[in-house]
């Protein structure tokens, strides 16, 4: 092994920075980290481009805030109050719970084919989580503020306070879940009640994030109890999308680089049939709410007929959704990597483009801004407003290279890889050859 | 407890906009961010065109959505009734500009309406978002209370200039901007309006002529259906109309 | 492009004075330099901090509205209508409350500047430096003195705008008598509403704009008069309009107009006629009115036998009818009336028959009532012979000084100027050599009956007839954005030597060698006598509410100053009057023997209250008997020679619906035959003539006045900009209101950018389909497309200029107001 694999601890982490540090001078150790080892690998090219967009994006971004502010926004007081960097969040936030439905599969409800990916799920829910938190703190005009005064406020009226509070819980127990998974404790009772806890904390966050729309009886594009499981029912599937592509990603698009778990599940029945199970009960979901968004004439629902005449929505359900329902079900390509690659990455931009649509849809009528605003409100997001959005995927993508190389994602209860069943009894120090990176 | 409330009479109203520019200068407000605005639709077709307007000022509704959809408490109700945003607890989320149905709410960190941006032409050192030279006297700014120029990133809306009102002496059933004793107590949109449309009283008190008028001509409230249950009435007599619906784009 | 007329330099001198009066460095500088001002830093002070209100008069229309400014901690945070003015009644309108941005404008002038730069174009800075008053005060004495001197004053002009009274536009008259040019000054009138006083001169013999008694009438026929978005006084109207829609019974209003503007959307009967054919209307309800026996017989009198004869096509015998305050009906019948049916109507104005004969029954038969107009109907080919049509109604229906009707306004008795101007006129200003020279607009001349044609000053300089201008200096005027093919302007300015006298920058600045900034109306001490409002005596005065934020000085002071460095009499005449805050403390003296209602007194009683005034009006017709006021009642009959005198000032002491001053004067009626091809016998009449359109287009071309014009500085007031509402919808920028169904025949689309042109010229604006407007027409109010006022209005935006580049300079002959809406246009998408 010629790199840092599987630390313990952060402490162990750090050690080896420093002693490497050390040993290669500042320009080696800089360059070494960013490759995460001397040798090209996939997480390291991931965490390199993650590190070097996410930092340009972020840099641009925080310029742009300084700067220009809110004004570096096409959001507006007179039609579209919350564009892209919103719609950011969401994407990323139910991509985040629906890794969580994934991970508990296995870990909650005992389909153990789906072990080989429940620790990534686990960190990948963590990252896109902490990725959208970090659009949207962005977006807010004070985020600092708002670690104070949403506890102090106790609005418990406020759907957005429970979303804060739902993902917040989510956030906690995921990382405490992956802690027991990095120290491979995967069935103790604390274990097991850490995933069921998750599992109920991330309906109710995902639920809620619905809830934030669903409750706005002022905006009938959005208002229903449909719009919580509409939220829950899409988290799941783009989850499902997600740790696909993010699997395929990790071992180069090739299942036979795979361990041999993972190989089986992935060239298996069981992901395809859930992966089409979750894309259908999507498609069937979009096409409810577009028929009650046609059929009525309710004062309110206009913008769904613009919504129709939209190619974003035509490529969301078409490319989006039916492609990849038709691959996911196809018995000859369902089980073939190109093409679940294909259906996973057709899945996420569909999401992507569900989410931006229908927060712009049900912004669209402007509330009583009459002579100001002729016909329906128009957004098309600015450069700042993408950066933040590439902002959000960089940091996923360079925290997915990270967590590949040092927190083994592919572990399984069942296989256990480290070669050092007991790793604490291990000798400490450079010598220790799963820690050596250099040699 | 008073309870302020506004009356329109839409027969009055010219739609001279007066209000609106009058709420602008009491209160410093940007170039578009209208707090008071007035709003123009159309019917049908020539030559028999239907061109009404009306006045919307925020609400200050009994039940304002606004204030339930803040995470934070900052958007809150006084106890005679007004809704406020303390500028010290917004966090900038524009959750209830989401949820106002009347589009009263403002978020002023965004583009400028006019080019260059008045904020930058009159730059603020200090944490206002700009310092316009014709702002509000100093004592009588009141960020828990949203009045005066706001810092960036909060939401900002019409106070039923608050920091007037509030002056009034207690019990006054009526805000008369006739009466030299009552003129500085009324909102500015009250003090300003030319053809006397607006009216601002007590509506916990039956005996103000608010009430009275409310009665007597028959107040409808706008988009009423909704259940927020404004404290701003409209009368509309054979002259005015306010839109049973939002919408602009009539098919 | 680069417009550094913005960037003027400032001197150390200027920007600290500035620094102290405002506590905030509103220094325009390179590029955008925040003005800073520390809201922290001020309330250190706050608890010591008072507000003071001082009296002052709104600026942004003519109308004189009292205004209270607020003012504390030095800045002005505040303007509301006075309690105590008449006019404002505590109310402003939407301009009114723009003041403070206007006195704060970053982009306003620091000081007197020259140019630097003798290259003049829309594209040249001008390369303005900063000079000393005395320095730019003396450059235009000795420049003056040196034309008089070779013979030449009558080649300086003055053109002047809004004039607001004695200490302003009031020195005009006396500065030209005495420096010798017939140019001294010429008025903006004739780009205004020259056409509606002149109908009234022909008339009823009152060359003025009416007073009306809104308050008390049941029924309004407005004409083309934008009641409710800009016929002064506006702010009064609004204040009027709640009253009179509440009040029992309601005030019924038809209106007239060519699209939905806010008044006929508000009024309860909307009449859609064709651009320029409000005459024809108007002649048929005078039509439907005798035929039907529905005139006042109390004011017209009667057929003798007392039965109705008339009767559509039939002529009369004048001697079966005895007129009492009119003359000339059975004439005016024989000559035009009798064939003006509502029928025939209706075929010219596209209003059905059926809506002309109801408006003319109840127009006649609802009392009081009135019938009144502006610019619309007047600005036309045809527009004094439209306005003598409207204006004989008011006849007609008796509401000619009846309550609830029409009166004139009467002046203010204002006491001796310290100097009396005759003295001081020297050998070379009453030599014939002078009286040699007509004005440079040909007024008396070509413009045989009007008062001014300043529109015609470019055109006529640019050609030498009847010369060349060498100086000119503008006072709140700005015919290059607002005359008729103002493009011409821009070359005209070029040749000339061209003096400005705006506290803002602006087009004319632009070419200006000369910048001599006033103060803006908050800094000043001006009186303003009133408009006609509602008859009675009133005037105002502006009392500074800071010191002046910058190196300016007061227009009249200016002239003044100019006036001292001249030589001879004229010289010891400026000296002897000293300076304009002396002349209002003698005008002042008027009061003294006179107060007004208020109490006001004396100077500095008016300082205080801001206005003086003393109702009621003298006068008043009841059921065909004049009476003036005694103290307690309009209860002392008037002799029809006092009616003469001091109402009906015609030759007859009649409401003439014959109209001798053009009849019986051999001169005009030639003139008018010439210029209009009315036969010399009918010229008397009101009348139909069909307009005359110009520029080779097929729509309509119509640019009214919008709430928010500000008085021509909307275009840098972004506060005004954003909420400037054109009916159909503004914020950014002003659309061109289109029927969807022209749009649609030109493949225009809502929003598209659209080429407007005609044979003056082209600009570009953004269509706005609307139901609102007559398909043969189309709108776009002249509020933007300014291009030197300042950062905003720089701003890329469109219209890309002046609604008045593109129409055709042509004016009504009578009167001389220029027929701004006679222009036909194409309109093609981009």
């Amino acid at each position: 092994m010629n790199y840092l694999a599987e630390p313990r601890s952060f402490a162990e982490v750090a050690q080896y920075l420093l002693n490497l540090w050390r040993r290669e001078g500042t320009l080696q150790f800089l360059r070494l980290s960013l490759m995460l080892g001397r040798e090209k690998s996939i997480a390291g090219e991931m965490w390199k481009y993650g590190v070097v967009i996410g930092v340009l994006s972020f840099a641009f971004v925080l310029i742009m805030l300084f700067t220009e502010g809110g004004a570096a926004f096409n959001t507006s007081s007179d039609g579209i109050n919350w564009g892209l960097a919103v719609s950011v969040y969401i994407f990323l936030a139910l991509i985040s719970s629906g890794l969580t439905f994934i991970a508990s599969l296995s870990m909650v409800f005992g389909f153990r084919d789906f072990y080989p990916i429940a620790k990534r799920c686990v960190w990948l829910a963590i990252i896109t989580l902490g990725a959208a938190f970090t659009a949207l703190a962005l977006e807010l005009g004070h985020p600092f503020r708002m670690l104070w005064a949403m506890p102090a406020g106790m609005q418990y009226l406020s759907p957005m306070f429970w979303m804060g509070i739902f993902y917040l819980i989510d956030l906690v127990l995921l990382l405490i879940k992956f802690d027991r998974l990095w120290h491979d404790d995967w069935e103790s009772p604390l274990s097991q009640s850490l995933s069921i806890a998750s599992f109920v904390a991330v309906v109710a966050a995902s639920g809620m994030l619905g809830l934030v729309f669903g409750s706005m009886f002022m905006r009938p594009v959005w208002y229903g109890t449909f719009t919580a499981v509409y939220f829950v029912l899409t988290a799941a599937l783009s989850g499902a999308a997600a740790i696909v592509l993010a699997t395929y990603v990790a071992y180069g698009f090739k299942q036979d680089r795979m361990p041999e778990q993972l190989r089986n599940m992935a060239s298996g029945h069981a992901l395809p049939g859930v992966f089409a199970t979750l894309i259908g009960i999507a498609l069937f979901s979009v096409l409810v709410r577009m028929w009650t968004g046609l059929w009525s004439h309710l004062d309110g629902l206009e913008s769904f007929h613009a919504l129709v005449r939209s190619p974003a929505f035509h490529f969301e359900v078409w490319a989006g959704l039916a492609l990849p329902f038709v691959l996911m079900l196809s018995p000859k390509l369902q089980r073939q990597a190109p093409w679940q690659t294909t259906a996973a990455i057709l899945v996420l931009l569909g999401m992507f483009v569900d989410r931006y649509t229908f927060l712009v849809t049900g912004q669209a009528l402007p509330m009583f801004k009459g002579a100001w605003a002729s016909g329906l409100a128009e957004y098309v997001p600015s450069f700042t407003e993408w950066m933040l959005a590439v902002l959000g995927f960089a940091i996923v993508l360079a925290c997915y290279g990270l967590g590949e190389r040092l927190f083994h994602l592919a572990a399984d209860p069942r296989h256990r890889v480290r070669t050092s069943a007991e790793p604490k009894a291990a000798p400490r120090g450079e010598s220790t050859a799963v820690h050596e990176l250099g040699s | 407890m008073a309870k302020w409330g506004m009356v329109i009479d839409l027969e009055k109203c010219t739609g001279c906009q007066a209000c609106t520019a009058a709420c602008a200068m009491e209160n410093s407000r940007l170039p578009g961010e209208n707090w008071q605005d007035v709003i123009f639709f159309t019917e049908g077709e020539y030559p028999s065109v239907q061109v009404k307007w009306f006045p919307r000022p925020c609400m200050h509704c009994e039940k304002p959505s606004c204030m339930y959809a803040c995470p934070t408490g900052a958007t809150y109700k006084t106890s005679d009734g007004v809704v406020l945003v303390d500028w010290d607890k917004c966090i900038g989320c524009k959750y209830c500009m989401i949820a106002c149905p009347y589009g009263a709410r403002f978020y002023t960190d965004e583009k400028p309406l006019a080019a260059p941006d008045m904020r930058k032409v009159f730059r603020s050192k200090d944490d206002h978002s700009w310092s316009p030279p014709w702002r509000m006297p100093d004592n009588r700014e009141d960020w828990r209370r949203g009045v005066g120029v706001q810092p960036r990133g909060v939401v900002s809306k019409c106070t039923f200039c608050y920091h007037r009102v509030s002056k009034a002496p207690k019990g006054t059933p009526d805000l008369d901007p006739s009466d030299p004793a009552q003129r500085e107590f009324a909102p500015a949109c009250v003090v300003a309006c030319p053809p006397n449309a607006r009216y601002f009283g007590d509506l916990a008190n039956p005996n103000s002529e608010v009430s009275k008028m409310i009665a007597n001509k028959n107040g409808v409230r706008l988009l009423d259906q909704l259940g927020n249950k404004p404290q701003v009435y409209y009368l509309t007599g054979s002259g005015g109309a306010v839109p049973t619906s939002r919408s602009t784009a009539k098919s | 492009m680069k417009l550094d007329i913005l960037n003027t330099v400032v001197s150390r001198r200027r920007f600290l004075q500035a620094t102290a009066a405002t506590g905030a460095a509103a220094a325009s500088g390179l590029g955008p330099v925040p003005i800073a001002g520390s809201a922290a830093a001020d309330a250190k002070t706050a608890a010591a901090s008072k507000t003071v209100i001082t009296k002052n008069v709104c600026n942004q229309c003519p109308a004189r509205c009292g205004i209270d400014v607020y003012t504390t901690d030095g800045r002005v945070h505040a303007i509301y209508g006075s309690l105590e003015s008449p006019i404002s009644n505590g109310k402003l309108c939407p301009k009114g409350y723009l003041g403070a941005y206007l006195l704060y404008d970053p982009d306003r002038f620091k000081g007197p500047m020259k140019r630097t730069n003798p290259r003049k174009g829309r594209n040249e800075d001008p390369g303005f430096v900063p000079i000393s008053w005395d320095e730019a005060l003396s450059a235009v004495a000795s420049r003056l003195q040196n034309l008089r001197d070779k013979g030449e004053s009558h080649r300086f002009a003055l053109l002047e705008g809004r004039g607001w009274g004695a200490t302003d536009a009031g020195l005009h008259g006396t500065f030209g008598k005495l420096y010798g040019s017939p140019n001294v000054a010429i008025g903006h009138s004739a780009t205004c509403a020259d056409g509606g006083k002149k109908a009234k001169l022909l008339l009823d013999g009152n060359y003025s704009y009416n007073a009306y008694d809104y308050a008390n009438t049941n029924y309004m026929l407005v004409f083309g008069a934008s009641f409710l978005e800009a016929y002064r006084p506006y702010n009064n109207n609004l204040q009027v309009w709640g009253h009179i829609r509440t009040k029992s019974p309601k005030t019924k209003v038809t209106a007239v107009d060519v699209h939905w503007n806010t008044t006929i959307s508000a009024a309860d009967r909307a009449l859609l006629v064709k651009p320029g054919t409000d005459g024809a209307l108007a002649l048929a309800i005078a039509h439907v009115i005798l035929t039907e026996g529905l005139w006042d017989r109390n004011f017209a009198g009667n057929f003798n036998d007392g039965a109705n004869q008339f009767k559509a096509g039939e002529t009369l015998d004048p001697a079966g009818f005895t007129e009492k305050w009119t003359k000339g009906l059975i004439e005016w019948w024989n000559a035009e009336l009798k064939d003006r049916t509502p029928k025939w109507a209706a075929g010219i104005t596209t209003i059905p028959e059926g809506d002309i004969v109801a408006v003319a029954r109840e127009l006649a038969t609802t009392k009081p009532a009135m019938a009144l107009f502006e610019r619309g109907p007047t600005a036309h080919s045809n527009g004094v012979y439209n306005g003598m049509a409207i204006h004989a109604l008011n006849a007609l229906i008796g509401s000619m000084y009846a309550e609830g009707g029409l009166m004139n306004q009467m002046g203010v008795p204002y006491g001796r100027l310290p100097a009396k101007s005759e003295d001081f006129i020297d050998d070379y200003a009453k030599s014939d050599e002078r009286k040699r020279h007509p004005r440079v607009d040909l007024v008396k001349k070509e413009w045989l009956m009007a008062s001014n044609q300043s529109q015609a000053v470019a055109a006529n300089h640019l050609a030498g007839n009847p010369y060349k201008l060498d100086t000119i200096l503008f006072y709140m005027t700005a015919p290059i954005y607002s005359a008729p093919e103002a493009r011409k302007w821009e070359e005209a300015l070029q040749t000339m030597f061209v003096i400005d006298t705006s506290p803002f920058p602006g087009e004319i600045a632009m070419f200006a060698d000369l910048v001599l900034p006033d103060h803006t109306y908050l800094e000043r001490l001006q009186d303003a006598p009133i408009y006609p409002f509602q008859g009675w005596p009133m005037t105002t005065l502006r009392v500074p509410a800071v010191k002046p934020l910058y190196d300016t000085k007061v227009y009249g002071d200016i002239l003044i100053e100019i006036g001292k460095r001249m030589k001879g009499p004229m010289g010891e005449y400026y000296r002897a009057l000293g300076s304009t805050e002396n002349i209002l403390k003698h005008i002042a003296k008027g009061f003294e023997e006179k107060p007004g209602d208020n109490g006001v007194n004396s100077f500095e009683s008016w300082q205080e209250k801001g206005c003086w005034y003393k109702k009621p009006y003298l006068w008043r017709q009841v059921r065909g008997e004049f009476f003036e006021w005694d103290g307690a009642g309009y209860n002392k009959p008037m002799k029809p020679e006092e009616v003469k005198t001091k109402l009906l000032k015609t030759a007859s002491g009649k409401f003439e619906f014959r109209s001798s001053y053009v009849q019986d004067n051999e001169k005009y009626a030639a003139y008018i035959n010439k210029a209009l091809g009315v036969p010399v016998e009918r010229v008397g009449f009101p009348q139909w003539i069909a307009p005359q359109f110009y520029g080779g287009g097929d729509l309509h071309f119509i640019s009214p006045k919008v709430p928010l014009q500000a008085e021509g500085r909307a275009g840098n007031l972004p506060h005004a900009t954003s909420i400037a509402q054109p009916v159909a919808g503004g914020r950014k920028t002003v659309y061109l209101e289109i029927h969807p169904d022209t749009a649609r025949k030109r493949g225009i689309a809502d929003g598209d950018r659209v080429r407007i042109k005609s044979s003056a010229g082209s600009i570009e604006a953004v269509a706005r389909l609307y139901q609102g407007v007559r398909p043969d027409t189309v709108i776009l109010p002249n509020i933007h497309g300014h291009w030197a006022q300042g950062r905003w209005a720089r701003q890329s935006r469109l219209p890309t200029g002046s609604a008045s580049e593109i129409i055709v300079n042509k004016s009504e002959p009578i009167s001389g107001l220029a027929a701004y809406y006679a222009t036909k246009v194409t309109v093609e998408r981009v």
